[in-house]
């Protein structure tokens, strides 16, 4: 058991440290910057030119065959430099490992040198008005036709979707089939005629997850990833890519918050207030308790191919810590006229998503009670 | 970067549980007590060459099942003996409470609060000031001069006695300036496996609840399939793993200045929570003195209790990040 980098791991983070610092434009006011759809776009290719895209993908799929160590250190890095965003994450990190896995010699051929240059974009087209936690209610039909299918129906809350060109969309195939059997997966072209994507606004006002709308939509019957009828199973694996980096990325960004938590207390003088000292030192607990058990989810990943059960609890305390944290950041910087406060403000906003994207709280608490501590279902 | 345990440390951590399991079930506490010393020594758990994470993994497993020797109070003063080049006259202690010695005239006099199985032990290590400088003393209880009085507290396992010395003769281990740094080891040690043992203390609580939960039939149902009840469980899981993963970062990273004060307050916290949600939903069986389960809330109590009476953590760790607290007006 150690915490220091292996000499590998080292040189490859302090590579991709240099890289970023020249990379990553640095914020004049010490706020994170706000990136354009098109800076998003420019650093997914960025990235692909300078050999970080794909990591983990195998050397002959384009990839660079490393293994979720480095991934990890990638997000960690990225997260520390305030990079931005990966607009591209769904495609890199769940739709091309699914294609690896499962898609034909003809998808491989197609899809994944596009979603390594950034060309391609993938958002996530799983959620829909009826089925959120319960995903398996969804109703989007896939009806065979000649050639293909027919698509008809609407996710809502799709991450990217606007910046998307392609949608790894779960549809139903055999509505006479149980719920979890008649379902596919397909890699949509979102460009097809009768796709409608429309922006939909967060309350902190961003608009950077959309609604799909679906009406008598062709794709070809190539579009289908893995077997016709398998789509549950591959929606479940294409979560399962991320699961033990993810959690690296999101510890090392609530890192970058408590740090800045850190400057706007003591810019402030709040660092003689004793409640402020206490619930910042708390939050410091969390967050290395977090962050740890992070780790430790990684290195049985790395010994056995499967994050260790552990992995189900950073998501959760991820986002409650994060949503305490920035609520104390805003009552700490409302105490002046401070351009501190409207960024603390909007990251309050924002962390209200946190608890529901991904699975919520309450579903995860649900998965931590049936599958690891082995309770009877609760439905 | 590895934050799992190597085979040796997973053998070391199956074979302590497995041992444990057998010596020590939650039917028959302290059965074998007296027995258990020299297996524990032939067994290799008071190994002067443990390293740290091995030592955690014996401490956790030592709160999962109560082990009911004194091999928390006995392994924290090793670094005393091994420094003195002394060897373990048998189960020992040190003081860790308040309370203050000084050597005079070659004699120890003072007192020293709540020194753990005091009563139970070969030497009691004390310091006392030499006026050159802190001295480490091996005394034994039953020494001349040397008063124990017993120190009510909420763990029948782990006993505590009040040490007054009155013109003591005790052997010199360490002298200064040898001793103060070997001393300060000493405290750091105590507050890492009394971690550790806590992480234990409240798997085993969590352990007992989801047993429970798995099996108890209200209402047509197991009651671990009331949401109510298997929420309250699994943000126990979340409260243990946090504090499992900061006492593995104190053993990895020892010079960190926050790291042993987050392990303390995570574990001590995650012990008396899940104990505490343990016995909720264990129901009225878990409320019982026959029902085991008080007694993991106990070692929780005693833990949080040693936890409250020393410098607070979070204060700690606040000045790590924040810097010292200055009172509002001072320079
Ligand atoms: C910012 C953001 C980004 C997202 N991005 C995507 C994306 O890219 N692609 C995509 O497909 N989806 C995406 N989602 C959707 C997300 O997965 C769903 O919002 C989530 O699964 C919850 O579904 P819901 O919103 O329908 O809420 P519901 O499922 O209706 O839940 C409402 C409330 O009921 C509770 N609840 C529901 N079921 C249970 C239960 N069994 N037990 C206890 N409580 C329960 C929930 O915890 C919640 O509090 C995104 C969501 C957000 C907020």
């Amino acid at each position: 058991m150690r915490l220091d980098d292996s000499d590998e791991e080292r040189a490859f983070r302090s590579e991709l440290r240099a890289w970023l610092r020249t990379a990553v434009p640095a914020a004049p006011d010490g706020l994170p910057p706000q990136w354009t759809d098109g800076e998003l776009r420019a650093w997914s290719a960025a990235l692909h030119e300078a050999g970080y895209a794909g990591l983990t993908w195998p050397v002959e799929h384009g990839g660079r065959g490393l293994s979720p160590a480095y991934q990890a250190v990638f997000a960690e890095e990225s997260a520390l430099a305030e990079a931005p965003d990966q607009a591209n994450v769904i495609g890199l990190n769940m739709v091309g490992p699914s294609i690896i896995a499962h898609g034909s010699e003809a998808q491989r051929a197609h899809h994944l040198p596009r979603i390594l240059s950034g060309e391609t974009t993938f958002c996530q087209g799983f959620s829909e008005p009826e089925a959120g936690s319960d995903l398996a209610a969804l109703r989007t039909r896939a009806t065979p036709v000649p050639g293909g299918y027919l698509l008809n129906g609407h996710k809502l809350w799709s991450s990217y979707a606007h910046l998307a060109d392609h949608c790894l969309l779960l549809a139903r195939t055999d509505p006479d089939a149980p719920r979890h059997r008649g379902l596919s997966c397909f890699l949509l072209d979102l460009r097809a005629p009768g796709v409608e994507v429309r922006p939909l606004r967060k309350l902190s006002g961003d608009d950077s997850f959309s609604e799909i709308v679906l009406r008598d939509v062709f794709t070809p019957a190539d579009s289908v990833l893995g077997a016709p009828g398998d789509g549950w199973r591959v929606a479940m694996t294409t979560l399962a890519h991320e699961r033990g980096t993810f959690g690296i990325a999101l510890t090392a960004r609530l890192a970058v918050q408590h740090a800045r938590l850190r400057r706007t207390i003591t810019a402030f003088g709040a660092d003689r207030d004793p409640v402020v000292r206490r619930e910042f030192a708390e939050l410091h607990v969390e967050l290395e308790g977090l962050r740890h058990t992070g780790y430790r989810a990684l290195a049985t990943l790395l010994r056995t191919g499967e994050p260790g059960p552990e992995s189900t609890v950073v998501k959760l305390g991820w986002s409650r810590a994060n949503q305490r944290l920035t609520a104390l950041a805003c009552r700490v910087a409302a105490r002046a006229d401070h351009p501190w406060y409207a960024h603390w403000t909007r990251e309050r906003l924002r962390a209200r998503t946190n608890t529901i994207e991904g699975g919520t709280s309450e579903v995860l608490l649900g998965v931590i009670a049936e599958r690891v501590l082995g309770l009877p279902r609760s439905r | 970067m590895d934050l799992s345990l190597t085979p040796t440390q997973a053998d070391i951590r199956a074979a302590a549980r497995r041992y444990l399991d057998d010596r020590c079930p939650p039917s028959r506490p302290a059965e074998h007590a007296a027995e258990l010393w020299p297996e524990l020594v032939r067994t290799g758990w008071l190994d002067p060459d443990l390293g740290a994470v091995e030592l955690v993994l014996l401490a956790e497993e030592s709160g999962r099942a109560l082990l009911p020797a004194p091999w928390w109070a006995t392994t924290r003063a090793v670094p005393v003996y091994r420094a003195a080049g002394a060897e373990l006259p048998g189960p020992v202690t040190s003081v860790d409470g308040t309370g203050s010695c000084v050597v005079r005239d070659g004699r120890l006099h003072g007192r020293c609060n709540a020194v753990v199985d005091a009563r139970t032990c070969a030497e009691i290590v004390v310091a006392a000031d030499t006026g050159d400088g802190v001295a480490l003393f091996g005394v034994r209880p039953d020494a001349p001069g040397v008063t124990l009085t017993d120190r009510p507290g909420p763990d029948l396992l782990r006993t505590a006695a009040d040490l007054v010395l009155t013109d003591v003769v005790g052997r010199l281990l360490l002298g200064p300036p040898a001793a103060a740094p070997v001393l300060a080891e000493v405290t750091r040690r105590s507050a890492l496996l009394a971690a550790a043992e806590g992480v234990g203390v409240a798997t085993r609580a969590l352990e007992f609840a989801a047993e429970h939960a798995r099996t108890r039939v209200q209402f047509g149902r197991p009651i671990g399939a009331f949401q109510a009840v298997g929420h309250a469980l699994a943000e126990c899981y979340a409260d243990v793993e946090a504090a499992r993963s900061l006492v593995y970062r104190a053993a990895c990273a020892p010079d960190l200045p926050d790291a042993a004060h987050c392990a303390t307050w995570s574990a001590a916290r995650a012990a008396a929570r899940c104990g505490e949600t343990a016995i909720q939903v264990c129901g009225g069986m878990g409320v019982t003195w026959e029902f085991p389960l008080h007694r993991w809330y106990r070692r929780a109590l005693w833990l949080e209790a040693r936890v409250a009476a020393g410098p607070d953590p979070v204060d700690a760790i606040a000045a790590a990040l924040l810097g010292p607290e200055t009172v509002e007006g001072t320079p």
